[in-house]
């Protein structure tokens, strides 16, 4: 039997050095790297890619990007997995601060939700504000037997978050009307999402992003139907994951990145970002919006909308989640 | 599925997208790798497994038997919540979301196969072999080694299926890869990411390197054991 | 004579059940022993002991004085090999068959390539080398086995009834080999059969074997002249059976085996006798025909055996006769069980003893 103990031996020193030797392989190829759970909208967009290629080119350091909602983004952070989190959902956002694990909130972007739908518009909710147009979907669903007419993402993420948030408004029980025949729950990322409303020829919630992008590829034929509402304000967030509860976490690059997302060259890139293929933004700048403090109306919606409340102030990022090391990020 | 897609599709399938190549490659790597792994284990444990008899032998037999369609969405969130960072027992080895979590769990996940198959081929044997063996002066281990390679076709076999199974699964490679661009990008969850992202083109030239990848192995197989056969 | 192999009080038990039973027997170095008896009287375990490939329950095996014991177990197989009675090959050409016992002892590579082509000329394979081994004949795959025992020099060659599966040709060349690598090699070869003629022809010595027990040890002529006395036994060893002879006045010898059956021999015998027929010797027709043949019997056929080239059939006739026939005879004369035939043999092809 001794052969076997060799056989053994043999086996577990392969194992441990393929395992060891892959490692170390990906790891030279990979470097030092940073970890960010994120948005899938941001990511289906295609604007984090262009981030990674122009951060990378200063910093030597390695974006990785992990797509998916902000749900599970905020999951994987609270086990200390991931390093940064780029999401767009205040409230989750609020918790996962006040659950200190987050850290440095920085308000990076904002752009708005829009309601689309075939162009039949067969609830005829052109023109409708946010709440009449749901509970003409309502109406709709609930009038005719046969199909889905609408579409949810259905996956925790911020868009899904958003949602819940839009039927709450409009007087509806979200669990109640999400288990209604005409409900489709899709468990899918933007794209996905947009692809099923397209086939079911249904409405659907989406950040303008995708579907601009989807739309412009010529994948769907939905309009947006309701654009630009106060109600369908979508505001995105970077935080880093707070180092003193998750000592694994890399911080000083997580700094490091949000530094250039609110950096002048960063933010020029979101403002800048889709232009030339779609002939608008798909993102919008909001450091320097938010440093003017100006009275515009935009500014008040986000400041109503993402701001944190503590102590009847209202807050970017509420002091006691700031690093007092790095005061130039509210300065 | 547009025309131009399908277009792109073709394009992509036979250009050499840079993207698509390092994708390709690192599936090759890491599921090559997975069924290396699960071969050095579990080949030793199917002989020890065939050739002993002890008590309790048809319970382990089943127990690796019924391991073999264990769902890979389970797996992978097992192994997800393992190499949590701080909350999985294994997250100080810090390698969820490299491509070496998706080796370990791809082998863990082939084990079974690889050791079922093994066992049948090692079974499979004509019992005389390892008594022929010493016969002719073998030692015991030299007599346990004749059978194993009596048993060499049907354990090739098992490797290259879980090969097929590593390379074609999807859970896994999701939980504890994690499709990171350039980094854990695998041809099934490329697949997946880049339908996300809504380039289909991207999605089925994945598709179509990962059946051609599958097929051209199988027959190659399916040849040479013809080719034996005939000899 | 010197020794080889000293079996003592060997037993073997598997699961409550005695194989071999106290067994002292003593092997001596250059002669042929046959161990001689019908199945499952222990034949096959003893040379699994004497192989080193199973271990007696209790009892001590020595081989040139030395004791085999667990830790020396391994080494001591390189003393003696066995070729079993079902051919087992390995999967691989001819060559690797033979070579792997010799690779097992680390013999180079050239020398192997020089033994290989030795060995095959002397069983009448030259130029198999490089064939699959498992895709040869039933005869031509145990002449492999036999080549591959052969090639390993070892002085105690262990035989578990090497014909016994094959048609008269490949058995001829078997016994043919056996007795020359005993003649000019000096191997020393214990056999296993219940082949009458070979245990009268190739032996010098006898094992009587029944139950797990050697009842008797001796010559050929010392045994079957004991062994006529004692038959009852020996019943189950093909073609053999007991009955009473009486000379007639054409001096003929009848043998009445019982159940009205009654074998013309030519030998001078009378009394109690055995009487064997080798398989080889029966003609088999479906329909009676006139011959030199002093005895024909009707029979219907019981048991089919499939050996490859030849097919070995059981038929009653009252008696049970086992006939061999080739393949392609079987085959022309849709040949099935319960088929009506008849059995033809010269009384001279009747051995009695």
């Amino acid at each position: 039997m001794q052969t076997w103990t060799k056989l053994f031996i043999i086996a577990v020193a392969a194992t441990v050095l393929i395992i060891a030797g892959s490692y170390a392989y990906f790891q030279s190829l990979i470097g030092t790297r940073l970890l960010v759970s994120t948005t899938t909208s941001l990511y289906e967009t295609g604007l984090l890619n262009a981030t990674k290629q122009a951060f990378e080119v200063k910093y030597p350091i390695n974006m990785a990007f992990i797509a998916v909602g902000t749900g599970q983004a905020i999951l994987q952070a609270q086990g200390g997995s991931v390093d940064t989190l780029l999401v767009h959902s205040p409230s989750q956002e609020a918790q996962f601060l006040a659950g200190g694990d987050g850290i440095c909130r920085k308000i990076i972007a904002y752009n708005f939700f829009t309601i689309v739908g075939p162009p039949s518009d067969p609830a005829h909710i052109n023109g409708s504000s946010v709440t009449t147009a749901l509970q003409k979907i309502v109406d709709y669903g609930r009038n005719h037997t046969t199909g889905r007419i609408w579409v949810s993402r259905g996956d925790g993420s911020g868009t899904h978050t958003k949602e819940k948030s839009l039927w709450a408004k409009a007087n509806f029980n979200y669990t109640q009307i999400s288990a209604e025949p005409w409900y489709a729950n899709a468990g899918q990322g933007m794209s996905q999402t947009l692809n099923m409303a397209n086939e079911f020829e249904a409405y659907t919630l989406a950040d303008t992003g995708t579907y601009w992008k989807l739309s412009k590829d010529g994948t769907v034929s939905l309009i947006d139907y309701i654009t630009e509402a106060k109600d369908l304000l979508n505001v995105y967030s970077v935080m880093a994951v707070n180092q003193t509860k998750h000592p694994s976490v890399n911080f000083t690059n997580a700094i490091t990145f949000i530094r250039y997302l609110i950096s002048d060259e960063g933010q020029e890139l979101i403002e800048n970002y889709g232009k030339d293929t779609y002939g608008q933004s798909l993102f919008h700048s909001t450091v320097q919006l938010l440093k003017q403090n100006s009275t515009l109306q935009i500014v008040r919606w986000i400041k109503e909308y993402a701001f944190i409340k503590e102590d009847n102030e209202s807050y970017e990022c509420p002091p006691q989640y700031r690093d007092s090391r790095y005061p130039d990020l509210y300065a | 599925m547009s025309i131009s897609s399908g277009l792109i599709a073709i394009f992509l399938f036979f250009s050499i997208d840079p993207r698509i190549i390092e994708i390709t490659l690192r599936s090759l790597f890491v599921s090559g790798s997975a069924a290396l792994i699960a071969a050095l284990w579990g080949v030793p444990i199917a002989t020890i497994i065939a050739m002993k008899n002890f008590h309790g032998k048809f319970f382990i037999k089943t127990i690796f038997n019924s391991l073999i369609g264990i769902p890979t969405v389970a797996l992978g969130f097992l192994l997800f919540l393992a190499f949590s960072r701080e909350s999985g027992p294994l997250g100080f080895l810090r390698l969820l979301y490299t491509p070496t979590a998706v080796i370990i769990g791809e082998a863990i996940l082939i084990t079974p196969i690889i050791v079922s198959w093994a066992i049948s081929a090692i079974e499979a044997v004509d019992p005389e072999i390892a008594n022929l063996a010493k016969t002719l002066g073998a030692s015991e281990s030299q007599a346990s080694f004749a059978v194993l390679k009596e048993a060499l076709e049907g354990i090739f076999l098992a490797g290259i299926a879980s090969f097929n199974r590593a390379i074609g699964e999807l859970g896994i490679a999701q939980f504890v890869g994690g499709f990171i661009y350039g980094q854990t990008e695998l041809l099934t969850t490329g697949i997946w990411i880049e339908l996300q992202l809504n380039n289909i083109g991207a999605s089925i030239a994945l598709m179509m390197i990962l059946l051609t990848t599958v097929f051209t192995i199988n027959l190659a197989l399916n040849t040479i054991k013809r080719m034996r056969g005939r000899e | 004579m010197k020794a080889i192999a000293v079996l003592k009080n060997v037993t073997r038990t598997f699961t409550n059940r005695t194989v071999l039973d106290k067994v002292n027997l003593q092997i001596l170095t250059g002669e042929i022993l046959t161990l001689l008896g019908p199945n499952g009287s222990g034949k096959t375990t003893l040379l699994k002991i004497l192989a080193s490939i199973l271990r007696p329950t209790d009892g001590e095996i020595y081989f040139d004085g030395v004791k085999v014991t667990e830790q020396n177990v391994e080494r001591m197989r390189m003393q003696s090999t066995l070729v079993f009675q079902k051919t087992v090959l390995f999967n691989g050409t001819v060559y690797d068959n033979i070579a792997y016992g010799l690779r097992i002892r680390r013999v180079p590579e050239k020398e192997i390539n020089y033994k290989v082509t030795q060995i095959l000329k002397l069983v009448r394979l030259e130029g198999f080398e490089k064939r699959s081994a498992r895709k040869l004949s039933g005869g031509e795959q145990q002449r492999v086995a036999l080549a591959r025992a052969l090639a390993l020099d070892i002085r105690l060659l262990l035989l578990d009834e090497p014909t016994a599966n094959l048609d008269p040709k490949n058995a001829s060349i078997v016994e043919e080999v056996i007795a020359t690598v005993n003649r000019e090699h000096k191997i020393t070869i214990v056999m296993a059969t219940h082949n009458m003629f070979q245990a009268k022809t190739l032996p010098q010595r006898i094992a009587l074997m029944s139950d797990g027990k050697i009842t008797e040890v001796g010559t050929p002529a010392e045994i079957f002249g004991k062994l006529s006395k004692n038959l009852a036994s020996f019943a189950v060893v093909g073609n053999t059976f007991a009955g009473t002879a009486e000379i007639t006045e054409d001096g003929i010898t009848l043998v009445d085996i019982g159940n009205d059956v009654q074998i013309a021999a030519t030998a001078q015998s009378s009394g109690k006798v055995s009487v064997f027929i080798s398989p080889e010797d029966i003609i088999l027709s479906k329909d009676r025909f006139s011959s030199s043949a002093r005895n024909i019997f009707k029979g219907r056929i019981t048991e089919i055996l499939d050996l490859d080239s030849v097919v070995r059939l059981k038929v009653d006739v009252g008696k049970p006769f086992i006939v061999q026939i080739t393949k392609r005879s079987f085959n022309d004369m849709e040949l099935n069980l319960n088929t009506e035939v008849y059995l033809a043999f010269k009384a001279s092809s009747v051995q009695t003893i």
